[in-house]
């Protein structure tokens, strides 16, 4: 088609008003008399439920030698309960078209119910039991054991998940527990009983340690007294308390798994970041956003679309209740990964040789502002945004706080943070690829001789 | 009743237009289909469909490279693309205030895109697409099964033959006037379906959506291949792969009928009693009891040219898989003559339900929704029809398909661990 065609409309970008404000649902909150908290957030979209109960403790409450088993306690809740013995659990829930899942993640556990609006009620019925009434039967667990002992082992086939397991051992250390995968390594998971697993129900899985949000379109004048009827007979314990996290550790400058023939290597580069309830995560999620947390993003654009070496680059911080890790990350061709690490290297450099502009300031921010709206634009989205703030204790309305800093920091603020969380010189460089073909390309570099590990990040 | 509320129009160049407003946040969605996917290709110039994917973003006349991602992103809007078999889409989702910046973007790649494209630019996301094909398939556990099924399912002139990522010969072979010819012939408005959706006033959205696209010439929708033979395997074809992978992993695929001809949502629904989780006879049969099989699953996969039934299941250590498949064999074979049980269907379908519902719950899904109905039915409306189809399945209809299915021939595939130093 011809330029002459085009009218004159098409010529130029049409001007954008002004980016509309965030506006978060209406939460309600309210406490049943075991003591749990509830915060309810209506939503008609779509005519479903989505509850999450939030545990407040996870992986990262597991003393080392029981690396496995928050989310190994987690699983075995609904292998029976009440009533019900494993399968007939699941055909029921199945019947209610409600899914049900339970998991660990670092900080905490989860329970969450995904139902229609009319048979909300009844897989809540079925959650009370999988909470209140579990079976934990000998014959259950040693199932789900030998499930779980092949599940890690097959880890070793997904170079993805051996890089992250491998860099959290290297920057955390093996004795804090961020350092250890939250499912466990295969010697630890075959050490835990059952009586482990009671024994961490027993402590951490308690309403006075808990948080229920229910988003969706439930029957409001109905839940207060189903979930009283559903959950009361849960009852309270004293709150655990969580260990106190060992200093970082030393850490080598460059670690290989070997892979030998890999045609991809996987590249990631961790340092330490900061926790969940820092005054300067906002900030820290803007920086990201600019050097790795969007597709125009510095590293992205740099090692996608400027060089080809990848589908994708990106980098992320890990906010816990304990400070987390700075991250970034690619998968790239193996005969690219010298110079990939090489401009990995320098976009976090970058950072303080090219500051934060101005247009990258304005994007970082409507970029945060419009992630913050997307998510409370479903229910399963909700249901995770108001988890998550009862995951952490903080307070209902941090959306709107989140949003307010975002608000108020400059590009200058960036910068200084910058400064203060990325410094090239202290990433650790851990790959997942075929050594032989990458070592001398990363001796060139000026990389010292690699730390070799295996796939659970031992050093070989 | 279960319906997504649109109005829909054509402009004068076949542009298919649907307006879908949902007013509950401040955003909305542009959803694109182009009427072609890796179906649409020839032997040789495979991938060209999905390359087409990542060409669109390298600039157009009037926004040049990287506009396109450089300008939606500066207001917090993100956007991608995805390529199957049958069709390509392009989905923009953002603050409300970014609608008439993705109609035009959108608007401009469509009507100037060949104009821009250089060689160079072609290299570099050749480069991307083959970095996608080794991380998604490549250097993925089990990924070598999923290029594998396909080739063996279909003859080497079917285009469902190759996988919609193409082949590394043939993504170095293309060449710019290649690409141009492709997008000439099915990057046209009579061969696009656009949704947009969200918080709008639909009277503006008109206004923007004329403005953008009603200019742009009125062409035929392009001419297409005669639709290939149905498929059929003349005989059982076994088939054995090494992978980077510690446990061996039976695959079985069988032709079954095309997306919505009878029968697909038969298959679907048996798919769902055979490996859909804990209820389902397989899981229960070979996980929960037995415990030869750390992992089962099932599904139809469902496609416009014709479907297939796919079973898996990944033996345990220490067992190996001539046990996982006479376990597999008895479970079908029972099935097959038995039929679900009333209780089964039940489940199965009110599970097929609820994910519709869970489905309806996000925009850009929505979108999407209206768009499938569109390009399958010709007719964006096609909520009713589709649930019905669960509705009216019935234990007899089930049994029925399912052993039609398994009469033909049928495909085993064996990934076996490749011999590895550790």
């Amino acid at each position: 088609m011809s330029e002459a065609d085009a009218p004159l409309t098409m010529r130029s970008a049409p001007a954008v008003g002004p980016l509309p404000s965030v506006v978060p649902p209406t939460a309600e909150r309210f406490t049943l008399s075991n003591g749990l908290e509830v915060v309810t957030v209506r939503r008609e979209v779509a005519p479903i439920v989505s509850a999450a109960l939030m545990i407040r403790s996870g992986a990262g409450d597991e003393p080392p030698e029981q690396s496995g088993l928050a989310s190994l306690t987690a699983e075995m809740l609904d292998e029976g309960a009440g009533t019900r013995d494993a399968l007939a659990l699941a055909d029921e829930l199945e019947r209610l078209g409600a899914d049900l899942w339970l998991g660990s993640g670092r900080d905490g556990s989860q329970l969450s119910v995904q139902a229609p609006g009319d048979t909300f009620f009844a897989a809540l019925d079925i959650a009370g039991d999988v909470l209140c009434r579990p079976r934990l039967t000998e014959a259950d667990w040693e199932r789900v054991l030998a499930d779980r002992k092949t599940a890690t082992a097959q880890r070793r086939d997904q170079p993805e998940a051996v890089v992250s397991v491998v860099s959290d051992r290297l920057l955390f250390g093996e004795a804090h527990a961020y350092g250890r995968p939250v499912e466990g390594y295969t010697r630890t998971i075959e050490r835990l009983t059952l009586a482990d697993v009671r024994a961490f129900h027993a402590a951490h899985w308690r309403p006075n340690h808990s948080f229920l949000v229910v988003a969706g379109a439930f029957d409001a004048g109905l839940l207060r007294a189903r979930l009283e009827g559903a959950l009361g007979a849960w009852v309270g314990s004293p709150a655990p308390a969580t260990p106190a996290p060992p200093a970082w550790p030393a850490r080598p400058r460059l670690c290989i798994v070997d892979r030998p023939g890999a045609p991809q290597s996987i590249v990631r580069l961790v340092a330490p970041g900061t926790d969940r309830l820092s005054p300067d995560r906002p900030g820290l999620a803007m920086l990201n956003a600019i050097l790795g947390g969007s597709f125009t993003s510095r590293l992205n654009f740099n090692l996608r679309e400027k060089n080809g070496f990848t589908y994708g680059a990106s980098s992320s911080f890990a906010f816990l209740r304990r400070p987390g890790s700075f991250a970034a990350r690619a998968a790239v061709f193996a005969e690219s990964t010298a110079p990939a690490v090489r401009e990995m290297l320098g976009e976090l450099a970058g950072l303080h040789e090219r500051p934060v502009t101005a247009d990258e300031h304005a994007k970082a921010r409507a970029t945060l502002l419009m992630r913050v709206a997307e998510g409370l634009a479903t229910t399963g989205g909700i249901a995770a945004t108001f988890g998550d703030i009862g995951l952490y204790g903080l307070p209902l309305d941090e959306p709107l706080r989140f949003v307010a800093a975002l608000e108020r920091t400059t590009a200058d603020d960036l910068r200084e943070l910058a400064a203060r969380y990325v410094d090239p010189a202290a990433a650790s460089i851990v790959i997942v690829g075929d050594r032989a073909a990458i070592e001398p390309g990363l001796r060139e570099l000026g990389l010292p001789a690699p730390v070799l590990c295996d796939a659970d990040g031992e050093q070989l | 009743m279960l319906k997504i509320e649109f109005e829909s129009f054509t402009l004068a160049n076949g542009l298919q237009v649907i307006l879908h407003t949902d007013r509950s946040s401040p955003l909305v969605a542009v959803d694109l289909w182009y009427h072609v996917g890796s179906k649409d290709e020839v032997p040789g110039r495979t991938g060209f469909a999905h390359l087409f994917e990542h060409l669109m973003f390298m600039g157009s006349r009037h926004a040049p490279y990287p506009a396109f991602d450089a300008i939606m992103e500066s207001w917090g809007g993100h956007n991608n693309g995805t390529t199957s078999n049958d069709r390509t889409n392009y989905y923009e989702i953002g603050p409300r205030n970014l609608l008439e910046t993705f109609l035009w973007l959108e608007a401009d790649r469509l009507a100037t895109l060949p104009d821009v494209i250089t060689a160079e630019e072609l290299e570099k996301q050749l480069k991307v697409v083959q970095n996608e094909r080794r991380q998604s398939y490549e250097n993925r556990p089990y990924g070598r099964a999923e290029l594998a099924i396909p080739e063996a399912m279909y003859p080497a002139d079917h285009p469902y033959h190759w996988p919609t990522i193409g082949s590394h010969e043939d993504l170095e072979a293309a060449t710019v006037d290649d690409v141009r010819a492709f997008f000439d012939r099915f990057y046209r408005p009579s061969n696009a379906s656009l949704v947009v959706a969200g918080d709008f006033d639909p009277a503006e959205a008109r206004a923007l959506v004329d403005r953008y696209f009603g200019w742009q010439a009125k062409r035929e929708p392009p001419t297409r291949a005669p639709r290939p033979a149905t498929p059929r395997l003349a005989a059982d074809v076994e088939i054995s792969l090494t992978d980077r992978v510690q446990l061996p992993r039976l695959r079985l695929a069988w032709h079954t009928p095309a997306l919505f001809a009878p029968g697909d949502a038969d298959l679907d629904l048996a798919a769902h009693v055979l490996g859909g989780g804990k209820s389902s006879r397989l899981y229960r049969a070979l996980v929960f009891e037995r415990r030869i099989a750390q992992d089962v699953f099932a599904y139809q996969g469902s496609q416009m040219l014709g479907s297939v039934f796919h079973i898996g299941a990944t033996a345990k250590p220490d067992h190996d898989l001539a046990e996982i498949r006479a376990a597999v064999d008895a479970e079908l074979t029972r099935f097959a003559a038995e039929g679900p049980t009333e209780a089964e269907l039940a489940r199965a379908r009110n599970t097929h339900l609820a994910d519709f519902y869970k489905s309806l719950d996000h925009l850009q899904t929505r979108a999407d929704l209206l768009n499938h109905y569109q390009n399958l039915l010709g007719d964006p409306d096609g909520v009713a029809r589709d649930v019905a189809r669960y509705a009216d399945a019935t234990c007899a209809s089930v049994q029925g398909a399912f052993s039609r299915a398994l009469g033909a021939k049928r495909l085993a595939l064996s990934t076996l661990p490749e011999p590895v130093s550790t």
